[in-house]
Formats: C-alpha cells, structure tokens, sequence
C-alpha cells in the first residue's frame, strides 16, 4: 500500500487490515459499516494474492466464517453495524471462551444518533460483557494504526479484539499515512495438539476455558493502557474524560478557541477495558469532571461511583448533555462554558426561517418496484373489507412504506421481524396476517419462520420483496437469488401457496385480484414480488444477469 | 484570527444531486494545496432524495473534528434554496454563502419558493446564482454544481492549478470530453466574480 492518502475511516480500517496481512474479509452490509467490507474487497481484488472477501448471509455466518479462518492460523476481519453484532453476539462471546489462532478482528461501526438505524446501542457495553477488548480511535489515521495494532494484540493475547467505530469517523474523509511495508497473508498454524480441545466448549473444557479468559483479564488491562493517557496540571481544577470522537471535538474546541491544554486534566480513553487507578488519579486531581464519550455514558457511569462526596461528574447523567444522540462541539461549548457561539441565524433570521424549514424526508424512487407492490397490497385489503390494515414491516428500503401515501408498513423493529411477528400474530387470531421482508433480508434471518408457517392452517402470507439486490445499503450482491420457492416448497408449502408477482404498474389490476383471493384464504402463503432494483438497474449492475430488464 | 485559522465549509443538498461529489472535489484540492483537511459525509438513506450534507474542515495545523460548530463556519455552498437555509445556522456572522437557486420540490409541504428565495435575497452575505440556467447557456445542463463550485473557487485559498487538477484526477475515468466540460462549467463560474450581474446579492 502507498503512503498518504485521503481516506473515509471505513476504508482506513480495510487498508489496514490489508497492510496487516489479513487473509479474509466477511461480513454483512450495514450502514454505517458497509465501505469497511466494499474497500477491502477492491483491495483484495487488485492485490490479487489470494485474499478473500466474502459477504455472509448475516452477521453470525459472518463472524463465524471470520472465526474458521482464524482457527486456520490466518488473520481475519468481520464488519458489520452495530445492531449486527446482536445477531453475532453467540459467536462473539463464545469466541472469547475459545479463544483464536490467527488473529481476528471485529469491526463493528456504531450509529449515535441513529442516522439510518433502530437503536444507538453501545458496542463498548457488549465487549465489556464478552470481556474483549476494545479499540475506540477518533480519527481516520488512528482507525488505521489502531487496526494494525489489533491484529498483533488479538494473536498476543490469543483473543478477538473490537475496533469501535461511529459514524461520524466511519464516514469522514480525512488523510492517513498508512506503512510503507504490506504484510502478505500467513499462517501461524492450526491449534497444536496440546490446545486441540480448547476449541471444544462442552462443559467440562468451557468451564477451564473461562476460567483461563478470567485469567487474561490483568493483561487486558495492561494492554490497553499502553492507549489510555493521563494528563494531569498544577492549575487545572477541572478534568475532562473523552473518548472516540469525544476525543476529536474536545481537541479541536481547545484548538479552535486558543484555550490552553494545562486548562484542564485530561484522560484521554482509546482502550478498554479502562484500569480504574486512571480514573481515580484523575478524581484526586479534580474538583469537577465532564464526560465527553459517544454515545451511552459508559465511562460517565464507571465514575460517578468514585466521585461521591469528592467531585461532581458532568455528562449524559445530570443532563449536562442531551441523554441521547450525537456529539458536537456545541454542546462541549456549552457544557464547559454554558454559551453557544453566535451565528449568522439572529433571532429574527430564525424566526423567518423556522416557519420554511421542512424536513425533507427519504422516500421510495420514484420507479421503484416496493411503490406498486404496496399499492397492490393495500387495493387488495381495501377491497376484501381490511380498512386500517396492519402490516409487519422489516429493514430496507420498503420500511420507507411506513409514510404517506403507502402507509403499508406498521412495524420495523429487527432483521427478520416481521415474517415471525406475522406468524405470532396469526397464531393469536389475526387475519389475514401478512409481514413483508427484502429478499436479502428473508437469507439473513426470515427464512427460520418458513419452517413453523408451513405447518400451520391459517391465513399467513409471507411477502418478499425481491430486487435480487441489498438495495438500501448500495446494492451489494445477495447471498442468493431466485431459491426462495425452492425453500419453501422444501419446508411444506405446496406449490399453489407460492406466488410470483410483477409489481409493474400495468400488472396492478390482476396483482389485486389473486392477492384478494390470497389474503381469503385460512392457509399460509408465501408471495414473491419480483422487480428490480431501479438504482441498480442505472448503475447496471444487473449487466452480468441476462439481458432481460425485469425477470419475473 | 487564530494563529493558523480552522476554515469550515459546509455543502448542502438533495440526495442525488452530487454534493458530495462536490465535497470531495473540495476536500482533494484543498489537501492538495497542502492544508490538513478533514470532511464528514452523509450515506446511508441519502441516496433517496432527503437531505445531504458534508462539512469540511481545513487548517495549516492537523484538524481533529470532522463536524463544524454551529456557528463556526465560514463558506456555505448550497446546491438547493431550501437547503441552503436549512445550513444556514452553522455560518459565521461574516461568513460567505454561495447558492443555486434552482428549488428541488420533492415534497407535497415544500414552502414557498419565492418565499425562500426572497429570504435568502435578504441576508447578508448571500451570492445568487443561477448555476443551471448558466450550466444551459453552456451546454452542459447537468453541470450546474460545477458552475456553482467554480463561483465558490473564488472564496476558497486553493490555486487555480490545483482546482485543473483536481477536476482533471476527478473526472479522467470518464474520458477526456468529460474532464473538458467540467472544467469548462467550472471555469465559467470561476470567472462569475467578474460579471456581478449574473449574481443576485
């Protein structure tokens, strides 16, 4: 790899992991995560030595693909967001009680104030209960450096180790100054003889395994406090603690505004798990400490056991700063000096532009096939006498389907939700029942409910929306397409309970009709929607497919 | 003025009209010229016409924040009116605010255009311009951010040779005719400084 170039901390992290030697890439799209994987599979491909990227069906299959390359004595990386790592959470945590060969690192980019996500959980809290370490950087160089460092901590410590990213840095573009040096892939070997059992978590071995993870956990700490800094002033009354893109914002708010770093004791936090001696140098330091972490107080909450009756901590906990959301410059300012700067936007400007401002929302391209199929879908409730129906939505571009003037989508909680929360609802009376999934979504986790619907004599219809494409994250190639009936006739349905439809505009008249006649019937059904992608269709991305422009 | 001043810039837009193509434009030239630069982007749902936006911020001093202060930033280059209003809350008071006046209403509750238009007229600061109707005269009606970024050149410390090439790198893949009518959009708004009648302030 070249030195110095401009680089999103996505792609820093993937170029690190090439210059680290890795072998494998896996995982399963997810904003804000997705580039770590799409940057190192162009790597792969022009580095043309036999690495290996390969999206998973979902962030399990994934992680535990990245776990079999491990065992193989090569070093392997597995990204995903971080609700993914929900969905690999029993690989992850039962890899720490085996432990790896080569060296593995996860990549899990968090998504603070939910910019294209459900939730704005906090990866550190699930390392911290796996007993992983954790890597936070705050910059696209230090993504890159930091991960280059995780792959020789994991095979030191003979552990997974987390690289935390948020979207703020998986998605900034800045400069890194990578190795002049790229490491080939190599193996260190499969697990000798003597450890061949480690790897086998029946109860009698899990049980000394997890008492030889216990064991690491002074040489975690040791590890990561090689990253963690502690400085400390004769004239500063005031600490702060950042971490992440805390760090950054406190950086450049000192640096924008000339403030001086002896103004305040700071404990800078890259690494967990955090020794608490750092914190506690700091408290005998302080009269009062901030705390400017993203995005769930973590630290904040490590602390204020310390602190009582000896200094006050201020962040999330006593509002400080907004319980929920993103970071800024801003709100440090106003937490520090309790002042916002002056923009150009007086109050009589705001006034004026409060009553424009409308959001903007993203909505369904304008040919996008999910547009007539939910006008289908709904026709079709309309007309059998279903005035307010009630749909259980998935995650995708079709969750768009909860706005006006589809309003076809009532419920968008996880991958794979909606299929099995149909199936809940029909078994406690509803009907029709019907959850709608993306194909990619129906390979990640809706397949399993195909299984307890077949079997079953009530009116469940099972609807995938099938582009043949992951479509919100940027039209990656699926794991798979065109065998969902094949499964289903597998699991029990008969073939007069497998539809295919074309959501096209002049096919919308006779979709209504058979769907009228489906969503009558007390038996379950599976309902295929086949349209592609329209952005991928621009792109052509479809190109290497048959010529035909919609396959139905 | 700070020792090495923090220039922020913000560009504003509607998901598929290339503001982050813009940005990045940007963001290589400005690095080129040899400042520490740091850009945050949006992805994810931008694609599918709500709103994008990327801050970049540029010193002679390594920058650490990839986001702008509210408040704090000194150049606001708007692709859309509404968006441009919608931004308007991390400028300056002095600060620089280049527009397209080109309404991008794919919404059912898009407010007034002339509303908005007339408001952004009103404030301090603000050059007009009619990128698209310009980018038409030339040929090359889709070009009308390149316009645009042209115009804001001006406003930006990047030399001329560096913003060639940057559009030159920018565009290569797409053969040489695309990498003259871009820097021929680019070239018409640059030299806007010159003509103030095609700029409403």
């Amino acid at each position: 790899m070249k030195t110095n170039k401009l680089l999103l901390g996505d792609e820093a992290l993937a170029i690190a992991a090439c210059d680290a030697g890795v072998k494998a890439f896996y995982g399963y799209p997810g904003t804000p995560s997705t580039e770590i994987f799409e940057a190192g599979e162009k790597y792969v491909k022009n580095l043309n030595d036999g690495r290996i990227a390969e999206w998973a069906a979902n962030e399990k299959v994934a992680y535990e693909f990245a776990l079999g390359t491990s065992y193989t004595g090569y070093r392997s990386v597995v990204t995903m967001k971080h609700v993914g790592l929900n969905v690999a959470f029993d690989a992850f945590i039962n890899s720490a009680i085996t432990g790896i060969q080569g060296g593995l690192v996860v990549a899990v980019a968090d998504d603070p104030g939910m910019h294209s996500s459900q939730n704005e959980q906090d990866t550190r809290f699930l390392a911290d209960f796996a007993q992983l370490p954790l890597l936070e950087p705050s910059t696209p160089q230090e993504v890159y450096d930091f991960t280059v460092e995780a792959f020789a901590l994991s095979e030191k410590l003979k552990l997974p180790v987390v690289v935390r990213l948020v979207t703020r840095l998986a998605h900034s573009r800045g400069e890194v100054f990578a190795l002049k040096t790229s490491l080939k892939p190599g193996s260190v070997g499969i697990p000798p003889t003597s450890e061949i059992y480690n790897w086998v978590l029946v109860p009698s071995i899990a049980r000394v395994r997890y008492r030889e993870l216990r064991k690491k956990l002074p040489a975690l700490y040791e590890e990561a406090q090689k990253f963690n800094s502690l400085q400390t002033f004769q004239s500063a009354q005031i600490g702060v603690v950042t971490s992440g893109m805390g760090s950054a914002y406190f950086h450049q708010y000192k640096k924008n505004n000339n403030i001086s770093d002896e103004k305040y004791n700071h404990l800078n936090v890259k690494a967990y798990p955090l020794d608490i001696n750092l914190l506690l140098s700091l408290i005998k330091k302080s009269d009062a400490i901030y705390v400017f972490e993203e995005n769930y107080p973590y630290l904040e909450d490590m602390l204020i056991p310390y602190c009582k009756g000896k200094c006050d901590v201020h962040g999330r906990r006593d509002q400080t700063l907004p319980v929920d959301g993103e970071l800024n410059i801003s709100l440090i300012r106003q937490a520090l000096e309790n002042r916002q700067l002056d923009s150009i936007v007086d109050e009589n400007l705001f006034a004026q532009i409060s009553s424009l401002i409308e959001i903007r929302p993203p909505k369904l391209c304008e040919d996008c096939g999910h547009r007539d199929a939910f006008n289908d879908i709904t026709s079709a409730l309309k007309n059998i006498g279903v005035d307010d129906p009630r749909i259980f939505g998935d995650i995708g571009c079709y969750s768009l389907g909860v706005q006006p003037p589809h309003n076809a989508i009532h419920t968008c909680v996880e991958m794979g939700a909606s299929l099995s929360m149909a199936f809940g609802a029909a078994m406690a009376g509803m009907s029709p029942s019907i959850g709608i999934i993306g194909d990619s979504t129906f390979f990640h986790s809706g397949m399993p409910t195909l299984l307890s619907a077949a079997k079953v004599k009530l009116n469940i219809n099972l609807i995938i929306m099938d582009n043949a494409i992951v479509g919100m994250t940027g039209q990656q190639a699926p794991v798979a397409s065109d065998i969902a009936p094949l499964i289903a006739r597998a699991t029990g349905f008969s073939e007069q309970q497998i539809y295919l439809l074309n959501p096209l505009p002049q096919k919308s008249e006779e979709n209504v009709k058979q769907l009228e006649q489906i969503f009558m019937r007390d038996e379950p059904s599976l309902i295929i929607f086949k349209r592609k992608c329209i952005i991928a269709m621009q792109r052509k991305l479809y190109l290497s497919e048959k010529k035909e422009a919609l396959h139905a | 003025m700070r020792e090495n001043p923090t220039f922020g810039l913000v560009v504003a837009g509607v998901g598929g009209q290339g503001a982050i193509t813009i940005a990045q434009l940007i963001l290589g030239a400005v690095w080129m010229d040899g400042y520490h630069v740091l850009q945050s982007e949006v992805h994810g749902m931008s694609q599918r016409g709500g709103e994008v936006s990327a801050h970049i911020i540029f010193s002679k001093d390594p920058v650490m924040s990839p986001t702008i202060e509210e408040g704090d930033a000194d150049l606001l280059l708007g692709l859309e009116p509404l968006e441009t209003l919608r931004h308007l809350k991390y400028l300056k008071k002095d600060a620089d605010i280049i527009t397209s006046m080109t309404t991008i209403e794919n919404m059912e509750n898009y407010p007034s255009s002339k509303k908005i238009l007339n408001l952004l007229k009103s404030i301090d600061g603000v050059k007009m311009i009619d990128s698209d109707l310009i980018a038409k005269d030339i040929h090359f009606s889709h070009k009308g951010n390149m316009t645009l970024l042209g115009y804001a050149s001006n406003y930006l410390p990047v030399n001329e040779e560096v913003w060639d090439k940057a559009i030159k790198e920018r565009f290569k893949n797409k053969g040489n005719k695309m990498v003259d009518k871009n820097l021929h959009a680019f070239n018409t708004g640059r030299k806007l400084i010159n003509n103030e009648n095609s700029v409403y302030q």
